[in-house]
């Protein structure tokens, strides 16, 4: 077996083990369908879900749908987390009179679990997009800033004495040096903040907007269809993961210190 | 006539050729409350196109007055002078060769020795034909495409002297810039940059704790003293060049060296 073959052969062993000892429990009768539908049942929902016809089933055909929203609401919420979180992160690390200046208020907010904000989201944002974009985004915020700041803290002072003597000015420094070479951490922050951005969007779903893979998890609990909530469970998985690897592709394309120092 | 009174005669005759003049320089470090005194009352001058070596025990303020030269340090009291000019920020006129590899990792070697030229508002063509000259130079030819983490040490510091050179600076400033090398490698990036600098008659202040390094490379040598924090000897090494290593001449050298060290 070649080294590849092998490799994917590991990855695929957890997940594989996972998806057996699912069998086991559901189709020995060791567990009831109610609490835990069959693999099979849970296929087919999920095909029904995905590929339907509208009208075919109570969740049939709603998937496309779903996903546009969810993403556009985890799109915005993330991209105003990067947009406020890396300056921010980056000005704090470098200047330590902005870092003095909001540390305490970063720091207490982040002290903050995210879930506390949603009732005064519900009171300032009303049930919708604007609520869970600003949980989203809230929740983004502090990873991506907090990884900004440290990699910003931890540029060798030698590439910007290096920078200087080299006849490059403060302001250039920063595209040209502060960036590439806090783009490691940067990143880091980025994928954390990715992946935080889809659990406060099913926090932000689950307080009643119409669509939405959220709100298809909680209105299929509703209705006791454990199999649904499954479906959704996996689908955010999956688009999670793919939505991971597609911002670490577009970092790499866009940024040649991304593409070099990964 | 002493040494240390031989330093200011020449400091003073050589006063309208000098390049660098170093004036009454003190600094001291303060660390966790202690205030230790590095440098004190210093003077010293560089001519244009001399190579001046600095030697001393590893401690004694060495890379804290190139630090100064180089514009990164501000000293508590005196001055530098570049060309008549009061050093008292980094420029592109000072450059330094760091002992330590200071190359931008997320760059290839090409743009690592491009970096200096990037403001310059030169024509595409004319900045590809500059940055492929100075790759030839260091004999890195082949390497443009490379990123630093591939290179070994030598072929580093090669990189790190392109990028400085490329901008011409009036005098260059080396802090044991082959100081992690192994002895092969250092001695061959002695020659290359023998062989590149005398031919443009670039200054150079170097910083080396290797006798046998100053003597082969240098014109001129002062012995930095810690006790004292500043010049205490100062030796005009008379050798031709190319120099031999294994010349009676060039081992009385080192061994004064030696013996400045030791006291």
């Amino acid at each position: 077996m070649g080294g590849r073959a092998k490799n994917l052969a590991v990855s695929l062993l957890l997940p594989l083990a996972t998806l057996l000892l699912w069998f086991v429990l559901s189709a020995g009768g060791l567990v009831p369908g109610y609490l835990l539908p069959s693999p099979g049942k849970v296929l087919v929902a999920g095909q029904q879900y995905i590929f339907g016809a509208t009208g075919e089933g109570p969740y049939a055909g709603r998937f496309a749908g779903d996903l546009a929203a969810s993403l556009a609401r985890v799109l915005l919420g993330f991209s105003l987390a990067a947009v406020l979180g890396i300056p921010l992160g980056l000005c704090a690390g470098r200047l330590a009179l902005v870092n003095r200046l909001v540390a305490h208020a970063v720091g207490g907010l982040r002290a903050v679990p995210g879930i506390c904000w949603l009732p005064l989201a519900m009171i300032w944002f009303g049930i919708g997009v604007r609520t869970t974009v600003f949980l989203v985004a809230m929740a983004a915020f502090f990873p991506i800033y907090q990884n900004a700041l440290t990699g910003a803290q931890l540029v060798a002072p030698i590439w910007f004495q290096a920078g200087a003597m080299l006849g490059i000015s403060r302001l250039k420094g920063i595209f040209a040096i502060l960036l590439p070479a806090a783009m490691p951490n940067i990143i880091t922050g980025l994928r954390l903040g990715m992946g935080i951005s889809w659990a406060y969007l099913v926090l932000g779903e689950l307080t009643g907007v119409p669509d939405g893979l959220g709100a298809v998890i909680m209105d299929a609990r509703m209705l006791g269809q454990t199999d649904i909530i499954l479906v959704g469970i996996i689908l955010i998985a999956i688009i999670g993961r793919i939505c991971d690897r597609l911002l670490v592709g577009a970092l790499r394309l866009c940024f040649k210190s991304a593409r070099r120092q990964l | 006539m002493t040494s240390s009174e031989r330093a200011v005669a020449t400091t003073e005759n050589g006063m309208s050729r000098a390049i660098l003049e170093i004036s009454g320089l003190h600094h001291r470090f303060v660390h966790n409350g202690d205030s230790r005194l590095v440098l004190h009352d210093l003077s010293l001058a560089v001519r244009r196109g001399e190579l001046v070596c600095l030697i001393g025990r590893s401690g004694c303020g060495k890379s804290t007055l190139l630090k100064i030269v180089a514009g990164f340090l501000t000293p508590a009291a005196g001055e530098c002078r570049l060309d008549g000019h009061l050093i008292s920020r980094p420029g592109p006129d000072r450059c330094v060769v760091f002992q330590e590899d200071a190359l931008f990792p997320w760059l290839t070697v090409r743009e690592n020795i491009g970096f200096g030229l990037t403001g310059r508002q030169w024509p595409r063509v004319k900045l590809d034909r500059e940055v492929e000259r100075f790759l030839d130079l260091v004999g890195l030819g082949e390497y443009g495409e490379h990123l630093p983490r591939t290179l070994s040490g030598g072929m580093k510091q090669r990189v790190a002297l392109a990028r400085v050179l490329i901008r011409e600076p009036q005098i260059l400033l080396m802090d044991e810039p082959f100081g992690a090398l192994d002895a092969q490698a250092r001695e061959e990036m002695q020659e290359l940059l023998l062989r590149l600098v005398r031919q443009r008659q670039q200054t150079i202040l170097f910083v080396t704790h290797d006798v046998q390094e100053a003597v082969v490379i240098a014109d001129r040598v002062l012995l930095l003293d810690p006790g004292s924090g500043a010049i205490r000897e100062e030796m005009q090494v008379g050798l031709d060049r190319p120099r031999d290593r294994n010349d009676v001449r060039f081992h009385a050298c080192c061994a004064r060296l030696h013996q400045w060290l030791r006291v």
